[in-house]
């Protein structure tokens, strides 16, 4: 049973942000399906602020050199998104996987986000393209990079007069990018690991290399000491054998050594080695 | 209490919903569509898959204001005892119905699929119900009654 709220359908960004500066006990309601179940299981709010209404919040547009997505985007459209599809494949390709069709219609990256489930797919591509967050209340607005914003699992800095209204990403149009996931089953399934790649070769060496991993370590993470490693190195098997094992060494060194690591580390090895040969 | 007016299985309706009202028990306590059902209530077993905007939704999880000013689709729009729809008749000629309780919205994800793809192939038919459980058909039936109706949509598309 969900317990008893009143609810709030504003049309625009600035009515919410006025509701969710003059109620208490406000909760802000996207698509549902991470909020709605949690009060189904006894969480409770007086007041749910739906803002799916709120045109302003949707859509994913190329502003100033970036590309700007409403925190109300839709997993669904984002998927579908040709502006996504060509800048940022690995959103795109992780969005089409996130729970179930319906799932995908209803959620949104926004909540994704604020929900920070260490094991969210949406996160390891935002990682890999910079992604910025604005974040705004009546006092104001304030951006973040989205390594900031998630301190812990399920924990953000967000106060709860303040919304995440849209990510800024870095375009990455010319480099070979990617997701992919291990989890039980294709469809309804929490991910396992999930590896985002956007790798730019020059005449065979690596220009730039960019790789976020989740699932793994208690947040997903940047593998920065492998990047380093591999900028500038020519893409061959001794050079991507290395940065793998670097890689290793460094998600025990976050996470110390996990029951899981047995099934989990040969995974990201093949992964890894997989996507570095560019196979 | 909040007004919304929608339009449900192609007619004009109006209703007073309350404000913490999902979309679910609209449609069954209001509207006596129960078609619709609930099983599970986190979004995991579809079987309260409603159409917004032709697009499946769970509506265990859908307040019900949130359809204000929208399309909605329950399974009753399709056919009816005297005339099915030749996607449900493909569901009977298959045996892709055994308890029947998946079924209405089983329809209702073949029938969004079919209206954007005129020949889905099978990998976009299982993508499509991958967020409906069945424990009675194995699925295999289920896949083969919506393939087999497509020829019925491609014959009534506009584009």
């Amino acid at each position: 049973m969900l317990p008893h709220f009143s609810s709030l359908r504003p049309k625009t960004k600035g009515e919410a942000l006025t509701y969710l500066s003059d109620l208490d006990r406000a909760k802000l309601l996207a698509g549902g399906t991470d909020l709605l179940v949690r009060m189904k299981r006894g969480e409770s709010h007086d007041y749910l602020i739906d803002i799916t209404a709120i045109e302003e919040l949707s859509g994913a547009v190329l502003n100033g050199g970036r590309i700007r997505v409403g925190a109300g985007t839709t997993h669904r459209s984002l998927s579908l998104s040709p502006l996504v599809l060509e800048s940022a494949r690995s959103l795109a390709q992780a969005a089409s996987w996130i729970g179930s069709p319906q799932i995908r219609t209803m959620g949104t990256i926004g909540g994704n986000l604020v929900n920070a489930s260490p094991a969210a797919d949406s996160i390891p591509p935002l990682l890999v393209h910079d992604a910025l967050l604005t974040l705004e209340s009546m006092d104001g607005e304030r951006t973040e990079r989205v390594e900031d914003f998630i301190i812990a699992p399920y924990t953000t800095t967000t106060t709860g007069r303040e919304m995440l209204t849209a990510l800024s990403l870095e375009p990455l149009p010319a480099y070979e990018e990617g997701y992919r996931r291990v989890a039980k089953r294709a469809a309804w399934a929490i991910s396992r690991l999930g590896i985002a790649w956007s790798i730019l070769e020059q005449e065979g060496t690596f220009a730039d290399v960019r790789l976020a991993i989740g699932s793994c370590t208690p947040l997903p993470f940047r593998a920065r000491k492998v990047e380093r490693f591999l900028t500038g190195r020519k893409r061959e098997i001794a050079v991507t054998r290395e940065a793998v094992k670097i890689c290793l060494d460094e998600i025990r060194r976050i996470s110390g050594e996990r029951p899981s690591f047995t099934y989990k580390l040969p995974v990201v090895r093949d992964l890894l080695q997989a996507i570095l040969g560019g196979r | 209490m909040k007004s919304i007016s929608f339009t449900l299985n192609g007619k004009k309706v109006a209703s007073e919903v309350d404000d913490d009202e999902l979309l679910l028990a609209t449609l069954r306590e209001r509207f006596s569509l129960k078609s619709v059902k609930e099983a599970c209530s986190i979004g995991e077993c579809g079987v309260c898959t409603v159409l917004i905007d032709d697009e499946p939704h769970y509506s265990c999880l859908t307040l019900a204001s949130k359809v204000d000013g929208r399309d909605v689709k329950t399974v009753e729009f399709m056919g009816d005892m005297d005339m099915l729809h030749p996607l449900q008749e493909s569901f009977i000629a298959h045996g892709a119905v055994q308890c029947g309780y998946c079924t209405p919205a089983m329809l209702l994800v073949g029938y969004s699929l079919l209206l954007k793809h005129r020949q889905p192939t099978e990998a976009q038919i299982r993508e499509a119900m991958s967020g409906n459980l069945c424990r009675c058909t194995g699925y295999i039936q289920i896949i083969e009654a919506i393939r087999d109706a497509a020829p019925f949509f491609k014959s009534q598309a506009k584009d």
